[in-house]
């Protein structure tokens, strides 16, 4: 994806400007992607050239009104109707690191992951707290509850590891 | 204040060859209003550790104490645990011939309180975890989250400080394991002490203070928070 998709969902409630796109977009996706105002409205000037947005009324403190044109919505559309598919990951660097320790000589395994799951469940401790405590929009919940979810398959895939190994030994 | 201790417990089911070290030395405390989650492996003694800590099982050696007392030294143990002590079964143990807000009324009734009082709490927790509307069903009519709801209701009834709840979230869905969870935690910040197993990371997540339990020894925590964080 990219930051124009998401300006343009936002777009969809209605004209905004765009400092009031920034405010927005980073209540529903919380810290997961923060955004500079120049960068939003980088953004809206090429969405702009490219016909997906135009500009309208300037409000009392000079700032420009973006709304969404056809061609924007039909964008939209084809966004939201196109599954995600994982390509190319950025690497694990946890994943290489236990398979390189099971490689190597001199390393205790078991306490590689023992260590690590600590860690990670300090990690989830953290998002569930800020989860507890946050009285925040339905998308920033579920924007949390997407990190304990990762958070959670990564302890479970230490948990397996220990298990497999402890097999094998 | 410290509600609930373990000191130096061992528990050896058995004898001779065919004796399994369930639990080899564990030493944990509980503190009012702390809220703990022990994981761990199947096997490793998440069970065992429980068992002891409610007296329904006595440890091989070292001791528990319960609100400062000594398990080895109460005499009524059942009468500490209808009053103390809430327990969420890992296989529920609801009786079949009985509803569900009669389960719930169960240990206030045989704790003397009159069965119209008993009625008015048993609702008063079942709505709590909304499950009023299942008060008159019985425990085969219903589905297995919602017997686990009405399990976690007959824990929490009456004015119990500790809760012991083996795996409480078993059969349910993640959104309502975090209710659940959010519950007991509501409860911990209202003063009550509990001790949750879970093999879930996600609900584990919900505790001050998380321990791992391996072949039955303590193998890691995370830190006790400060005092202060509550
Ligand atoms: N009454 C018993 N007699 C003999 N062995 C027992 C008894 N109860 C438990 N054990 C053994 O003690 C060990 C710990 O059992 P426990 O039930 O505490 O495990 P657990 O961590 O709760 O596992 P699970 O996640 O499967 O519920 C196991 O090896 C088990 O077989
Ligand atoms: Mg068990």
């Amino acid at each position: 994806m990219s930051i124009r998709h998401g300006l343009l969902a936002l777009l969809s409630r209605g004209p905004r400007h765009g400092y009031q796109l920034r405010v927005e977009f980073e209540a529903s996706t919380g810290a997961t992607w923060p955004l500079n105002v120049g960068q939003v409205y980088t953004t809206l000037a090429r969405m702009e050239r490219d016909g997906l947005v135009e500009p309208g009324e300037t409000d009392d403190q000079g700032r420009v009104v973006y709304a969404m044109t056809d061609a924007g919505r039909a964008e939209m559309e084809r966004w939201f109707t196109t599954p995600v598919v994982p390509s190319d990951r950025p690497r694990d660097e946890l994943v290489i690191k236990l398979a390189m320790a099971v490689e190597a000589k001199e390393v205790e395994v078991a306490e590689v992951i023992r260590r690590q799951r600590t860690a990670t469940m300090r990690t989830l401790q953290q998002l569930t707290r800020a989860k507890r405590d946050s009285a925040e929009g339905a998308a920033r919940l579920l924007v949390l509850d997407s990190m304990i979810f990762q958070a959670e398959a990564e302890q479970r895939w230490l948990d397996h590891c220990e298990a497999v190994l402890k097999e094998a030994r | 204040m410290t509600v609930l201790a373990l000191a130096g417990v061992t528990r050896v089911h058995g004898d001779g060859e065919t004796a399994v070290h369930a639990l080899k030395g564990v030493s944990l405390q509980v503190g009012e209003g702390e809220l703990v989650a022990v994981m761990g492996p199947s096997g490793s003694g998440k069970s065992t550790l429980l068992n002891l800590a409610g007296g329904l099982d006595r440890p091989t050696s070292g001791a528990v104490h319960v609100d400062g007392r000594d398990l080895a030294t109460v005499r009524d143990l059942a009468a500490l645990r209808r009053r103390s002590v809430g327990y969420v079964f890992q296989d529920l143990n609801l009786i079949t011939s009985l509803t569900a807000a009669e389960n719930v009324m169960l240990p206030r009734e045989l704790d003397g309180v009159r069965s119209r009082r008993a009625r008015a709490e048993a609702m008063a927790v079942l709505t709590e975890i909304g499950a009023e509307s299942l008060a008159d069903r019985f425990p085969d009519e219903l589905s297995g989250g919602q017997r686990q709801r009405v399990a976690i209701a007959r824990a929490l009834v009456g004015e119990r400080r500790l809760l012991l709840a083996d795996e409480p979230t078993g059969a349910l869905d993640t959104p309502t394991g975090d209710e659940i969870l959010r519950l007991l935690a509501a409860r911990c910040a209202a003063g009550a002490s509990v001790l949750l197993v879970t093999h879930e990371p996600r609900y584990a997540a919900w505790a001050d203070r998380v321990v791992f339990l391996r072949d039955g020894v303590i193998a890691d925590a995370t830190d006790v928070p400060m005092a202060s964080a509550r």
